[in-house]
C-alpha cells in the first residue's frame, strides 16, 4: 500500500464518526487512488449518494452479527438500507446467485459446480467463525478431552458409551458415567454440518473421509440412538435435555449452551495439544492459513498445524455476483462489504466478541478487499 | 339484497321514475351476471389451484422421478452425494456423484405417525363430543366446548416446542419405560419393547399429532351430535334404553359417516403436519423406526428441513427430489381421501342406522 493511500485512509477513519460528508469525500478519493494499484484499498468505500436498499439473506449463524453490522452502518450512511434475513446458508447462496438477494450469507464456500454454473459468483470472507464440540455428561465439570478419531468413532457407532476405554484413556481422573452416547446432528441443512463433516473427513481419511462426502447435509452413519435437531438453538436445547448427548454447535451459541448445562470439549489438534475455541487459539489457526487463502477466498481451515491452533475454524462468507445490474447497486454493495471487513468498523471486536468470531487476518482482508473492489 | 338497489329506491334519492326503473333493471342484470361469474370462478379456483400445485411439483420433480425410479419407494438411504465433488449424468440428469435417495423411511414414518395419532384421537374425540353434548351440564360444556375450539387454532410450532421441552422428556422418563416393561416379546407388541429413547421419536410424534387433531375431530363431531333428532333419542329412552345404550345405538350410528369424515379431516392434518414433527420426531433420515420410541421423520418434515441444504446442490437434483417427495405426499393424501369416501359410501349403503328409517 502506498503512502498516499495510507494517509487518506487515516484521514477518512478520523473523519468518519464526526462528519459524514467529509468522510465520504476523502474515502471516495482514496478508493480511486487504490484502484490504480494492484492491491485494492482497505478503506471503506463511500456509498452512492442516492437512496439504495439492499437485501441480505442466508446463514442463521451470521444473522445476528449482520443485523448489528447493518444497524451501525446505516447510522453512518443513512441513505443505504440493508434488510437482513435468517434463512439458512443454502438459501443465502441460491438467492445471491439467482439475484433475488444482493448479498447471500453463508458459512460454507461455493462448490465447484456452483461456480461453474454461475461464473460471476464470488465468496468473500467477512470474518472467522468456529465450532465447538458439545456434550451433556452429568457429573463432568471440567472440559472433556476428545480426539477427532474418538469423535468419528462415536458418530460412526463404534463407541457407544461414555465410559468406553478410548474416552477414559483421554480423560484420566475424570469419573465418566456408564451412560449411552446420544449423537445429535443438524436435521436441517447447515454450514455447521459442512464444517463438521470436513473436520471428520480430514482427520479420519480412512474411516470417514472415503465413505461420507462433505456437505451441508450428509448421510449420517447409523449410530444407535442418533437424533437430529433443527438449528443451533435446537442443538442446544436437545443436547441440554438429553443426558449422554454429543453434538457440534456454532461458536456464537457457546454462552447459551453453557446456560443449558452443555459442556465444551477440549480438542486434540494436529500437534497434539488440547485446545478450546478461544480468540487466541482461533487466531493462531487463522494465521497459519493466512498465506494459503487463495484469491477466490475458497479455503477450508480445518486441522491447522499451528501449535496452539483450534482445529475447526472457517470463514463466514458473503456470496455476491461480481457483475451487478447497475453501478449504483454495485457501489452500495462495495461500500457495505468494505465497511464489514474494515478492522475499525465491522471487523472490530465490538461486533465480533459477542458472537465469538475473530477478525480476518491482514492477508485475508486484503484478499477480500480485492474481491470487493472487483464488484461492478 | 344489494346495497345499490335499496339506495336507488330510497326516498332520499328520488329520480325520474322511468330512469330509476331502467337503472334498477340494469343493475339487477349486472348483479346476476356478476353472481354467476363470481360463483363460477369461486368454484373453479380450488381445482385450478390443486392442478397448478400438482403440475408444478410434478414438473420440478420429473428429473428426480427419472433417476430415483422405484428405488425411491423401496430404498432407505438418503445420500445427497458429493455436492462439492464431480457431477454425473444418469438418464441425462445432472446429479452430484454418489447421490442416492430412498424415501421409504419417510413414507412409512408419515403413515405410522398419522396412524398412531388417529388411533389415539378418534376415541378421545368421540368421548369428548359425547360429554360436551350429552353428559356435562351446560355451564361446564359451553366453556369446555369453547376451549376445544381454541385448541384447534393453536399454531403447531407451540405443540412442537411443548413436545420437545416438556412432553418428550416426561414420556421418556416416566411413561415409556413402563410400557416397554409390560410388553411381551411377541410379534407386533415387541415394537413396544425397549430401548425407549429420549422422548424424541415416533410415539411422541403420534401423541402430539393426536393432541393436535382431537379438537378438529371433536368440534366436528359435536356439531354432528347436535343434528341427531331428539325425537329418536327420546323414543329410545322411552323403550327403556340407558343413556349409554342411546348413545351407542342411536346417536353414534346416526352420524357414523360424519364421524368418519371428521376423522379424515384430522388425518389430513396429521399427514401434512410439518413443523411440530420436524421438532419432535428426532429427525432421522436413512432408516425406518426400529421401535415405537425410535427417532424417525416424515415427508413433510423432511421437505422443510432439507430445503435449504438442497439449494447447495448446484445440479438442482436435491430440490427435484424434495419435489418428488411432495408429490408422493399429495398422492398419499388423495388416496386416503378416496379410501375414506369409499368407506363412507359403503357404510351408507349397509342399511340405515337404527332409528333413521
Amino acid at each position: 500500500m502506498n503512502h498516499k493511500v495510507r494517509k487518506s485512509l487515516k484521514a477518512s477513519l478520523l473523519a468518519l464518526p464526526t462528519l459524514g460528508l467529509a468522510a465520504a469525500m476523502s474515502v471516495s478519493l482514496c478508493s480511486t487512488a487504490g484502484a490504480a494499484t494492484k492491491k485494492a484499498s482497505l478503506a471503506v468505500v463511500a456509498p452512492p449518494t442516492s437512496k439504495v436498499s439492499l437485501s441480505e439473506t442466508g446463514s442463521s449463524l451470521l444473522f445476528p452479527l449482520f443485523g448489528s453490522w447493518m444497524t451501525a452502518y446505516s447510522e453512518t450512511y443513512p441513505n443505504i438500507t440493508v434488510s437482513t434475513a435468517s434463512t439458512g446458508s443454502g438459501t443465502g447462496i441460491s438467492s445471491a446467485l439467482n439475484g433475488t438477494a444482493n448479498i447471500g450469507a453463508s458459512d460454507a464456500y461455493l462448490s465447484p459446480a456452483q461456480v461453474q454454473a454461475t461464473p460471476a459468483a464470488r465468496n468473500i470472507p467477512l470474518a472467522i467463525s468456529s465450532m465447538f464440540i458439545a456434550y451433556n455428561v452429568p457429573g463432568v465439570t471440567d472440559h472433556l478431552k476428545l480426539t477427532p478419531q474418538v469423535i468419528a468413532n462415536i458418530y460412526l457407532g463404534k463407541i457407544t458409551n461414555w465410559n468406553n476405554s478410548a474416552i477414559m484413556k483421554l480423560n484420566s481422573g475424570v469419573m465418566l458415567p456408564n451412560l449411552p452416547i446420544v449423537t445429535v446432528h443438524r436435521a436441517d441443512g447447515s454450514g455447521d454440518t459442512f464444517l463438521f463433516s470436513q473436520y471428520m473427513s480430514v482427520t479420519n481419511p480412512s474411516s470417514w473421509g472415503n465413505s461420507i462426502p462433505i456437505g451441508t447435509t450428509i448421510a449420517w452413519p447409523n449410530a444407535p440412538g442418533a437424533i437430529g435437531a433443527t438449528g443451533n438453538s435446537g442443538m442446544v436445547s436437545t443436547c441440554g435435555s438429553t443426558p449422554g448427548c454429543l453434538a457440534y454447535i456454532g461458536i456464537s451459541y457457546l454462552a447459551k449452551a453453557q446456560l443449558a448445562g452443555v459442556g465444551e470439549a477440549s480438542l486434540k489438534n494436529k500437534s497434539g495439544k488440547y485446545v478450546l475455541p478461544t480468540s487466541a487459539t482461533m487466531t493462531a489457526a487463522a494465521l497459519s492459513f493466512a498465506s494459503k487463502t487463495p484469491k477466490t477466498g475458497t479455503l477450508s481451515m480445518i486441522n491447522t498445524s499451528a501449535k496452539n491452533g483450534y482445529p475447526i475454524i472457517n470463514y463466514e462468507y458473503a456470496i455476491v455476483l461480481s457483475s451487478q445490474p447497475n453501478s449504483t447497486t454495485a457501489q452500495a454493495i462495495r461500500s457495505v462489504l468494505s465497511w464489514i471487513i474494515s478492522p475499525t468498523n465491522g471487523n472490530s471486536m465490538t461486533y465480533l466478541t459477542p458472537v465469538g468470531f475473530i477478525p480476518l487476518t491482514p492477508a485475508a482482508r486484503q484478499n477480500s478487499a480485492n474481491q470487493v473492489a472487483a464488484i461492478k | 339484497m344489494s346495497l345499490v338497489r335499496t339506495e336507488a329506491a330510497s326516498p332520499s334519492n328520488p329520480g325520474p321514475p322511468s330512469d330509476s326503473a331502467s337503472v334498477r333493471e340494469r343493475l339487477r342484470n349486472a348483479e346476476t351476471v356478476l353472481w354467476h361469474r363470481g360463483t363460477f370462478v369461486a368454484a373453479v379456483l380450488p381445482f385450478l389451484g390443486l392442478a397448478f400445485a400438482i403440475t408444478v411439483v410434478a414438473i420440478k420433480g420429473w428429473p428426480a422421478i427419472l433417476v430415483n425410479g422405484t428405488h425411491f419407494f423401496t430404498g432407505s438411504t438418503w445420500q445427497p452425494g458429493s455436492t462439492y465433488g464431480s457431477t454425473v449424468y444418469p438418464h441425462g440428469v445432472a446429479t452430484p456423484q454418489g447421490a442416492s435417495y430412498g424415501a421409504w423411511p419417510l413414507i412409512l414414518g408419515t403413515v405410522q405417525s398419522s396412524a398412531i395419532a388417529l388411533i389415539l384421537a378418534v376415541p378421545i374425540s368421540i368421548g369428548a363430543a359425547i360429554a360436551l353434548t350429552e353428559r356435562l351440564p351446560r355451564s361446564i360444556a359451553r366453556p369446555a366446548n369453547f376451549a376445544v375450539e381454541l385448541l384447534a387454532g393453536i399454531p403447531s410450532v407451540l405443540f412442537g416446542l411443548w413436545g420437545i421441552l416438556t412432553l418428550g422428556p416426561l414420556l421418556a422418563r416416566d411413561v415409556y419405560p413402563h410400557i416397554a416393561s409390560i410388553m411381551p416379546d411377541v410379534p407386533v407388541l415387541n415394537f413396544f419393547n425397549s430401548p425407549t429413547g429420549h422422548g424424541e421419536g415416533l410415539f411422541t410424534s403420534g401423541i402430539v399429532l393426536a393432541i393436535m387433531i382431537v379438537p378438529i375431530i371433536t368440534a366436528t363431531t359435536v356439531e354432528l351430535f347436535r343434528q341427531v333428532p331428539s325425537l329418536n333419542q327420546e323414543g329410545a329412552r322411552a323403550l327403556g334404553m340407558t343413556d349409554a345404550e342411546v348413545t351407542h345405538s342411536v346417536t353414534i350410528p346416526w352420524v357414523r359417516n360424519g364421524i368418519i369424515g371428521a376423522s379424515i379431516l384430522g388425518l389430513a392434518r396429521a399427514l401434512g403436519e410439518t413443523i411440530a414433527i420436524a421438532m419432535i420426531s428426532g429427525a432421522i433420515l436413512g432408516h425406518t423406526a426400529q421401535n415405537i420410541y425410535s427417532p424417525m421423520t416424515t415427508i413433510a418434515a423432511t421437505i422443510v428441513s432439507q430445503l435449504d441444504s438442497s439449494f447447495t446442490d448446484a445440479t438442482g437434483f436435491a430440490t427435484a427430489t424434495l419435489a418428488e417427495a411432495a408429490l408422493v405426499l399429495a398422492v398419499i393424501s388423495v388416496v386416503v381421501n378416496v379410501i375414506a369416501r369409499f368407506i363412507v359410501h359403503r357404510t351408507g349403503k349397509l342399511g340405515g342406522p337404527v332409528g333413521r328409517g
